[in-house]
Parts: C-alpha cells; structure tokens; sequence
C-alpha cells in the first residue's frame, strides 16, 4: 500500500496543545495531516474480454459485486426502451432456474440480485456470496425472454410512463436533455408510449444478443474474499459467456446554440420552475484542465458555500439550493455544464438574472485565492474522508481501466489539484460554462411566470411541449368556470367585505387618506353618497390643488381655482362609480377571463373603460385598470387595491397604488367614516 | 447450476450462527447531564460529530407546527464566535461535510471530518448548543428557504402527500396528526420570542446526546469534549405528556388529492404501538413478509401474478410513541381501488390465520441479518444509530442486541401479531386521487 502524505490539509499547530483552558472564541485550529492510504486493486482479464477488479476488505462479512457492460453509446430511435425493456427482463428467470424459483432463492439468501441493461449488481452476506454470484452469472448469460414476462413489462412500463406525465422533475429532465442533445442523440432520445409500443419480443431479443456481451465489460468485487478462490470462481461462472461483434455507431454530435435563448415548457400544476442553464462540453477524466473545471464549477455551485447557493437561497430565499453541475464523458461532446435551481414561480425572472449573473461573473473576473484555497480544502477533505474506502478503491481502479488512465491517476490526483491557479479556473469558466452559447431552460406554469419573464429577460423565448417539440406560447388566462357570471363575481365581492345587509345600510363614506410626493404630504379625501354623489378634494401642505364634484347629474373639476364642467362622456362615467360601493354597476359588464395577479387569480370584468379585476379565493377587488386617452394615445392607469381592514363590520382597502405614467402613488387610508360628516353640500 | 444450488442450501443451515460484527463504544454523562458516546474506529482518517437532540414535530405547540425543522435551519446561522454565513465555509475549508435532519421525534446534527479536526468539530457543536445566534434577518431568509423545501419536496412531487393525509386521519389528538415540515402560515405566524423560548426549552445539554465516531484518540476526546461542553448550563427538565389517541374500533374512510398524480392509490392505515415495543418488531417482520423483495407476498400476487397492481407494498412507519402500518397498492389498468384492498385482506387474513411457512420464515431471519451487517457498514450511519438507540429506546447497547429481538420472533407471534393489530375494524382506508378526480 502505498502512503500519501498531504501537505495541504493543514499545517502543524506545534508548540501550544496545552492544557490551558480553552479560548471558544477562536476557531480551533486543525491538528498535523492524517496520513492516507490508497487501496489496492487486484485485475486480471478472461479471454473473452471481461475484465476483473478486486478490492479485499474483512472489516464486515460482506461482499458486492457489480457487472458494467461499457459499450459505446447508440441510438435506439422509434424502439427506445429497448435497452431498459430487455435489461427490466433480465433476471425474471433463466433456462436454468425458473423465475419463481430465482427470486425466492435471491430473497431466501437475504441478498439483492438486480439487472439491467448494461449490468448487473449484487450484495450479499460473505457466506452466501458463492451462490449469489452464480444466481447472477447465470442471469447474465441465460436470460429468459417469454412473451408473457414481455408483456408485463411493457404493461408495466407504459404505467410508469403514466405516473410521471405530470412530474415536473421527470418532464424537465427529459426536455432537457433532448433540447441540449438532440432528439438524434442517445442521450437526447427518450422514451414514449409509442416508442414502447413499437417493441417487440424479438427486438429485446435482439437487443440482447448484440450488445450484451463481456467484449467491454467489467466486473468489481468488493469486501469479505480470498483473491484467489474468488479468480477461480468468476472464471468457473464467466468463463463461457460468449463474446459478440459490437457494432460501429454512428449519431450526430451536439453543439451548442449560436446565441443563448430560453426555452419554455408549459406545466400548469408546477408550483416551483425548474430553472436551468445549459450547455453542452467536451471534457473527459484526465483531460489536461479537468481539474480546474471541476474546482471552477465547485466555486460556482458545487454546494452549500458556493455562489449560487450562497445567492438564490442563502441570500435571496429563492429556492431550498441552487446548484451547478459539470459532467465529463468518454464521447465526444457528450458532457454537460448545468447550472439550476427550483425556485417558487414569481421569482423565476428574477433567479434566471441571477444564476446568470454568477456565470457570468465567474467567466469575467478571477475567483478571490481564498475561494480557490477552500475549495482545494473541500476536495481534498473528500478525498481524504473517501479513499479508503473499499467501494472508492474499485472504482478508482474502474476509473484507470475504463478510461485508459496511468495507473497513478489517483496518487497524483490531489497534486493535480493543488497545482490548479486562478488563471486555469477563469480559463475552465469561460471555456466550459457558456453563458453566452447557453439554453436556458424553464419548465412551468406559464401563466405564473411568462409575464415578469418576458418584462426582465434580454434573450429570445422558445416554446416547447414535454416532449420537446416546439410549440406556441400557452394562454395567459385560464378558463372560466361554469356558472361564474360579472353578477355573480359582484355578489362574492358584496359578500366579502361584509355582505348586501351591512351595505344597504351604507349611505355615506368619507375616506381621508394620504400619500407622498416628492417628500411633499398629500392628502386626499374622498366623499361618497346615495344614490350617486361624489367629491374628490386633493390638497397639499393645507392648500386645496384639486377637487372634483358631482351631485348625481352635473359636475365640474377644480385645478388651481380653475373650474371646468363634467363633459358628456366625462359625466356618464362618474355616474357609475359615484355611490358608495359602486361596484354592483359593475353587474352589467362582462366577464372577460381569469388572470394571476402576483401568483393569485383574478376574475376581470370589463366595464365601459375599466377592467375591474377581483381575487377568485377572497373575492375582494384586488385592481382597477382604465384606459385613457393621454396626449400621446391611450394609456392604461392602474389603481391597486390592497390591506383590507374591517371599519364597523365593512371590509375597506386601506392601501392603493396608482400609477400614472412613470409616477406611483401609494395611498394609505387614515380613517373611514360611514353615515357621518357628509352633507349635500359637499356635492355642490 | 440447480444441482449446486441444492447443495449449497443444506449448508446455509449451518451457516446462520456465525457472529456479525460487534459495536464497540463507551458512554458516560457530563455534570450538566449530557451524555457522550464514543465509538472508536481508526482504519480510516476520519471522525464523525454530532448531537441528537430530544426534539421533533410532536413537542410544536399545535398552532405553531413546523418549528422544531425551521428551527434546525436557525441552527446553522451563526453563532456568538461564529458569523452569519460562515458555518458552511468552516466546514467545507477544512475538508468537512456536515448536515441536520429533523423527525417527528427528534433533531440531529453531524459533520464529518478528516481526523485532525475532530476538536473543529466539537467546536462548532457547543457554539450551536451554547450560544447560537437566532435574530430576525435570519428567521426572514429560512422562512423562505423553507418554503422551498416544501414546495420542492411536497407540492411538486408526485405522491408526496399520502403520509400528511394519512397521519391527519390517524391521529386526532396527539402532535403526530401534522407533519414535520409543517404548515406555513404557522410558521409565518412565528415569533422571535417563540423561537428563543423553544430553544431554551429544548436545546439544552440535558436533552443531548453527542457522539463521536472514528479515528481519535480516546483521552484526548474526553478532554476536549469536557472543555468545549461542560460549561455549557444545565438546562430545566423537560416534562412531556402527549394526548393519549382513543383506539379504532371502527372501519373508517377518507379521500385525499394529489394534482402531480395520474394514477391513483389505495391505502389502508392501521394504528400499531411504539416502535420501542417488541410488536413493533414484529410488524417490521410482517411489511417484510409482505413486501420485501420479488418473492414477497403482495409483489408476487399483485403485481406478478394477477397483474393487478402496478406497485404494491407494506410500509410500518416506526414513532416512539405510536407506529402507523400501512399498506398500499397502486392499481394497473382499469383495476378498481376496492379490488386491491380485497385482495391485500385476503393475504393478511391468512397471515392471521396460519402460520408462515419455515421457509418463509428462515427468508425472513436471512433478510433481516443481511439488514444488520449493512446497517453498521458506514462510521457516520453507526454515530447515528448509536444516537438514536440513546435517545430514542433509551438502550444504546440496541446496536449489537436489537437482532438478538429479530432473531427471536417466532411464527406463533408473528400470527398473533397480525390478529392484534391488523384487523379491518381498526383501520382507516384512503383512497388517494388525482386531483382532477375531485
């Protein structure tokens, strides 16, 4: 065994380890380096291919061993599933022992025995682990396929399919990765209920018998063994499994996109988007700058202390993490930088800006040498609190035969490390993390998120469905209900703020409130009367700039002591919202859709000029918009309702803003009065 | 093959005696009542902290579920000696990974570390017990963040919310009704000053269990852990009366709603006791028997045979003060809820009728010795067992001796068992639909 010393981890804390009280006030300081010891791998190769790696360890009376059939990637095209088909119906049986007969001895053994389509695993007490590698060699090289295992299991797949229609999780990772890939790519194809429907018993068959064979393939075995029994008894099972001719492949290789866009996938029942940059990279273990990508994405979002965690949610509160992710691969171009969070809807702009933001930030400026010294620290501590195990033992060596590496690859892997420089994580960044050549993609519920989207983000949205097939923009309203009418709408809103009696009673209102302008105090108060008088005063610091009258037929406006009378249009308007609760006029539009408002539907009613939005849960008016001829054309000025607090039993907003142009105002109502301190005069 | 296969059978016979692995450790308690537990374990360069803390869902006032989780978030802070935002970094800077996990039952924190910083993580452990940093800004931030958990966990997710609905049904009056994550208006509602009584109550050194686990050298692991915890106040007992539930006694239904779902399940709920009693042994024995592996009863019937389920299983959900057994099936094709559950009746009517097979049964002593060699298999899964035994069972010696439990169960018990808890009249039956359904 060979010993490593690490020299990083830490330096000695010599001199003062006495056993004076302690200082908590000080972080403790690491003691001298343990030393680590890297496991030892035994191999050995059959004829016909197969490859063997051994890691001996009695610390438990245990043994596992894994099958990897490594061949070169393929398309499976109209079939897929194929592949997962035949490696799902593997193990049902052999020709040796029926299926019953399999799956009771496995389970009798207290063992796990499972297949797929390119290996094969299993586990078991040291005692048993003759047997159970035999149960397993014996799946492996005389599979069973009937047809009726074969229907079941295409039954049972086409179910699976089912239960994850409306996984958000499932759909975006499979938008992804056919957007990024290619549909023409093996890891871009995915499967479909007709794709499963196309297969065949003897394309499972077939399937089998091409691709799985020991030509490529690896078998670790890791824990309680004698070396030597245990080479004498993988070639007594594995000797005679047969070799094949693996077909050359063929498959378009991906690229990136010219300029970055956003793809968007409509999930109406998605409460979080998943919220994901990425682009595609051509890395593989070993390559000459492998490290200081991964040292690069480990900064950006490799966990709890990299930037995106530290921003979208120890910051932001976004989302439970935000993480980034880069992934090497033998293929070429068959990697990926993927950079993402799950953040509720209404901050899904808002986290595409930021995640972004630290890409970004990571390509144009050096990392601080303290981030690069800590993140060297998280690395080596894992490398460290990992190696001896047997399990990392095997696969290192896994590692060094799958992907032709010198056999002192992990002896030389914290040097390759620790010489990373900050220079060489920028160059990573901007070679590996494409900002600028990115799919930025979003799997949610549109109506939620397409608005402040489309406001914020500089780059071009796309449209896809869950199955990545381009397709327009979803509605931005949602259906009405059966039943809901403009009248009824009313009365729910009647109703929510104190109901028809209480407001039968109401016969005047006087509502003072105030807001501020350019530091200035403005006050505004509003009189409101049956059957339809109104007065609006506006005054600043004392003096009265505004006021505008009307007494149920006529009207005028006062600016600066100017007065105008009300215009014909001008008069027909005010004769509809005058009245104290005016809204029951509202009866007579008509109700145009349902729209979200800040994560929370509105019914919208259209009435004359106005749109009169209310909430669906609470009923409450939540908003005002009206059209307006300005001198440049129509414009829209919104007025929005919120802060209901109860004055004698009535449910009043006590804050609206309205916007005019550039300019808000935020009105916070001081005090209600109803049925007192108004008279006609006031209307005069 | 077969021929091998028969020889090898007649050998197991003699095989099953032989010893698995002992758990070494050492306990002992500080003046301010803490205990510590040490497991050394030097074939690797690492050490393992952490604290158990006697607090979960079911200490939350009603209207305040969800704090014992967002409390364990306030945890990672900060504290007087460490600044907002720097517990991670200490931990990953020196090689560390560390993480928290609240139950209904109790709370644990660990880190682990490469050996020559076990006193870092002692350290940190104390500065979190003794003086954590709880202020406004940061109950602000994780009122968000978990949020997102549970958006990300539950409201997203497929299936996630059979457990909250089956516990709603289940319990009427003890704290298990709701759930551990929580409800968020509850935790909208929280106050500051609700968050500093609850750790006064419960984040005291009488209420913890610290366990250090792996390479270390055992004096000066005393000595540091005496330093770094025993100034640290004793803190007043903590009495705990929970509602004691009125038993079923009669069959009763529910429905529930899931929008991320398409095909819908049934399950049947029964209340069964602690899962520090001997039954509660006993029906992990019978989920197993039901639902462990492809030759288990229901995945053979339901799914293999007839084809009727697309999944079917046995779920004994383990409390210290109550379990919840749950069976469950989720129908393939046009085959109707109702159908499954007759068939699911048929099997546990059997179970309470006869007795398993021997070969049944030696599977079982086979699958749950299996269970106990890998259970032991990581240092940070024994530091964490070693724990839970302490506080949870009160016998931290559980770790060597709870297959002694196992291994003694026998066929007889295993039917009695079925007949004491598993009857139709003390169950509740759940449909779980796909929200459209509603």
């Amino acid at each position: 065994m060979k010993k490593i010393i690490i020299a990083v981890l830490a330096v000695v804390s010599m001199s003062f380890t006495v056993n004076a009280q302690i200082d908590r006030s000080v972080q403790p300081k690491p003691g001298p380096a343990p030393q680590i010891k890297l496991g030892k791998a035994e191999k050995f190769k059959l004829s016909n291919g197969l490859q063997v790696i051994m890691v001996e360890n009695h610390k438990l009376p245990r043994v596992s061993a894994s099958l990897t059939i490594d061949n070169p990637i393929y398309l499976e095209g109209d079939k897929t599933g194929v592949s997962q088909v035949m490696g799902d119906m593997l193990g049902n049986g052999t020709t040796n022992l029926p299926k019953d007969e399999f799956n009771e001895r496995v389970d009798f053994l207290g063992a796990n025995v499972s297949f797929r389509s390119n290996g094969a695993s299993v586990r078991s007490l040291t005692k048993y682990f003759e047997e159970v590698l035999g149960l397993m060699a014996d799946g492996v090289k005389n599979p069973k396929f009937t047809q009726e295992e074969f229907d079941k299991v295409i039954e049972r797949t086409l179910e699976g399919i089912k239960s994850s229609e409306k996984s958000v999780e499932a759909v975006a990772s499979r938008v992804e990765n056919a957007l990024v890939y290619g549909k023409n790519h093996p890891y871009g194809e995915f499967i479909t209920k007709e794709s499963i429907k196309n297969i065949a018993l003897q394309d499972v068959k077939n399937n089998y018998n091409t691709y799985y064979k020991p030509n490529n393939s690896y078998l670790v075995i890791v824990g309680d063994i004698n070396p030597s029994e245990t080479k004498t008894l993988v070639k007594n099972l594995f000797n005679d499994w047969k070799k094949g001719a693996i077909p050359p492949v063929s498959y378009n290789v991906p690229t990136n996109v010219n300029t970055t866009e956003i793809n968007f996938i409509n999930m109406p029942n998605a409460v979080q988007s998943q919220v994901a940059v990425i682009n595609i990279v051509d890395l593989t273990l070993g390559d000459k700058d492998y490290y200081a990508a991964l040292l690069a994405n480990n900064i950006l979002g490799g966990g709890g202390t990299a930037r995106l965690f530290m921003n979208l949610r120890e910051d932001k509160g976004y989302t439970y993490g935000a993480y980034s992710s880069i992934s090497q691969n033998k293929n070429k171009s068959a990697g990926i930088f993927r950079a993402g969070a799950a953040v509720r809807n209404m901050v899904t702009d808002s986290a595409v800006v930021e995640i972004q933001k630290e890409i970004n930030k990571i390509r144009y400026q050096k990392v601080t040498p303290e981030e690069l010294k800590n993140s060297k620290a998280e690395y080596i501590g894992n490398f460290v609190r990992n190696v001896q195990k047997p399990s990392v033992a095997a696969n290192f060596a896994l590692n060094i035969a799958r992907y032709n590496l010198p056999s002192n690859f992990y002896e030389k892997y914290l040097e390759n490390i620790n010489s990373v420089t900050l220079d060489d994580i920028q160059n990573a960044a901007i070679k590996y993390f494409r900002g600028d050549k990115a799919r930025v993609i979003i799997t949610g519920k549109g109506i939620d998120v397409l608005k402040n989207l489309e406001k914020t983000s500089e780059y071009k949205i796309n449209y896809f469905d869950a199955y990545a097939n381009p397709t327009e923009k979803p509605a931005m309203s949602l259906p009405i209900p059966k039943g809901v009418t403009a009248s009824s709408v009313i009365d729910d809103y009647l109703k929510a703020v104190g109901g028809k009696d209480k407001i039968a009673n109401v016969n005047s209102l006087v509502t003072s409130s105030e807001a501020k302008i350019q530091g200035m105090q403005l006050s505004l108060v509003q009189k409101n009367a049956t059957p339809n008088k109104s007065s609006v005063t506006v005054s600043m610091m004392g003096n009265v700039m505004q006021k505008i009258v009307f007494d149920g037929t006529k009207g005028y406006q006062e600016v600066n002591g100017q007065k105008k009378e009300m215009a014909k249009d001008e008069l027909e308007e005010i004769k509809n919202t005058a009245a104290p609760f005016a809204d029951k006029n509202y009866k007579t539009g008509s109700l145009d859709r349902i729209e979200p408002i800040d994560g929370n539907n509105a019914y919208v009613i259209k009435h004359g000029k106005k749109e009169v939005f209310y909430d669906v849960k609470s009923g409450l008016k939540v908003k005002e918009v009206k059209t307006a001829q300005g001198p440049q054309g129509e414009v829209k000025i919104p007025m929005v309702f919120s802060d209901y607090k109860e004055v004698n039993g009535i449910k009043f907003p006590h804050k609206i803003i309205q916007k005019n142009g550039p300019m808000t105002l935020e009105f916070i109502v001081k005090e209600i009065k109803i049925n007192e301190g108004v008279s006609d005069a006031d209307f005069e | 093959m077969r021929k091998r296969v028969i020889t090898l059978a007649s050998a197991l016979l003699v095989g099953l005696s032989a010893n698995a692995q002992k758990v070494e450790f050492e306990e002992y308690n500080l003046n301010n009542g803490m205990h510590v537990i040490l497991h050394q374990d030097n074939s690797a360069p690492v050490v393992t902290t952490s604290v158990m803390y006697h607090v979960g869902a079911k200490d939350e006032q009603p209207n305040r579920t969800g704090m014992a989780h967002f409390f364990e978030h306030l945890l990672f802070e900060g504290t007087k000696n460490i600044k907002k935002g720097e517990w991670f970094k200490i931990v990953s800077s020196n090689g560390g990974t560390n993480n928290a996990n609240t139950t209904d039952d109790r709370t644990y924190y660990y880190e682990v570390f490469p050996s020559n910083n076990l006193e870092l993580g002692l350290w940190m452990e104390s500065e979190r017990l003794l003086h954590p940093i709880i202020g406004q800004e940061g109950v602000d931030t994780q009122n968000e963040v978990v949020k997102e958990e549970k958006r990300l966990r539950v409201d997203n997710q497929p299936y996630s919310r059979f457990l909250e609905n089956v516990k709603k049904n289940m319990f009427k009056k003890h704290p298990y009704k709701g759930t551990t994550i929580g409800k968020m208006e509850h935790l909208d509602a929280a106050t500051l000053e609700e968050f500093l009584a609850f750790n006064k109550k419960y984040y005291v050194p009488n209420n913890a269990t610290l366990v250090v686990a792996g390479d270390f050298e055992v004096k000066e692991a005393k000595r540091l852990i005496k330093s770094y915890f025993e100034p640290i106040p004793r803190g007043k007992d903590i009495v705990r009366s929970f509602p004691k539930e009125d038993p079923i006694t009669k069959e009763f239904f529910a429905k529930a709603y899931d929008p991320n779902i398409q095909i819908p399940a049934i399950m049947a709920a029964y209340r069964t006791p602690s899962m520090k009693t001997r039954d509660a042994r006993v029906l992990d024995m019978i989920s197993t028997y039901l639902s462990g592996g492809k030759s288990s009863v229901l995945y053979k019937k339901l799914v293999d045979t007839k084809k009727m389920a697309l999944q079917a299983g046995a779920i004994n959900l383990s409390q210290e003060d109550y379990g919840t057994y749950i069976l469950f099936a989720l129908p393939l094709g046009d085959n109707s809820l109702q159908s499954l559950v007759k068939e699911i009746d048929e099997e546990v009517v059997k179970l309470q009728t006869n007795l398993i097979s021997e070969k049944n049964y030696q599977k079982l002593q086979n699958k749950f010795e299996n269970n106990f060699v890998n259970a032991n298999s990581s240092v940070e899964g024994i530091a964490n067992s070693l724990a839970r035994y302490n506080v949870l069972y009160g016998d931290t010696n559980l770790i060597n001796t709870e297959i002694d439990i196992y291994r003694s169960i026998t066929r007889e018990e295993i039917r009695e068992v079925a007949k004491k808890y598993l009857n139709t009249n003390q169950r509740l039956v759940m449909e779980y639909l796909p929200e459209s359904k509603k």
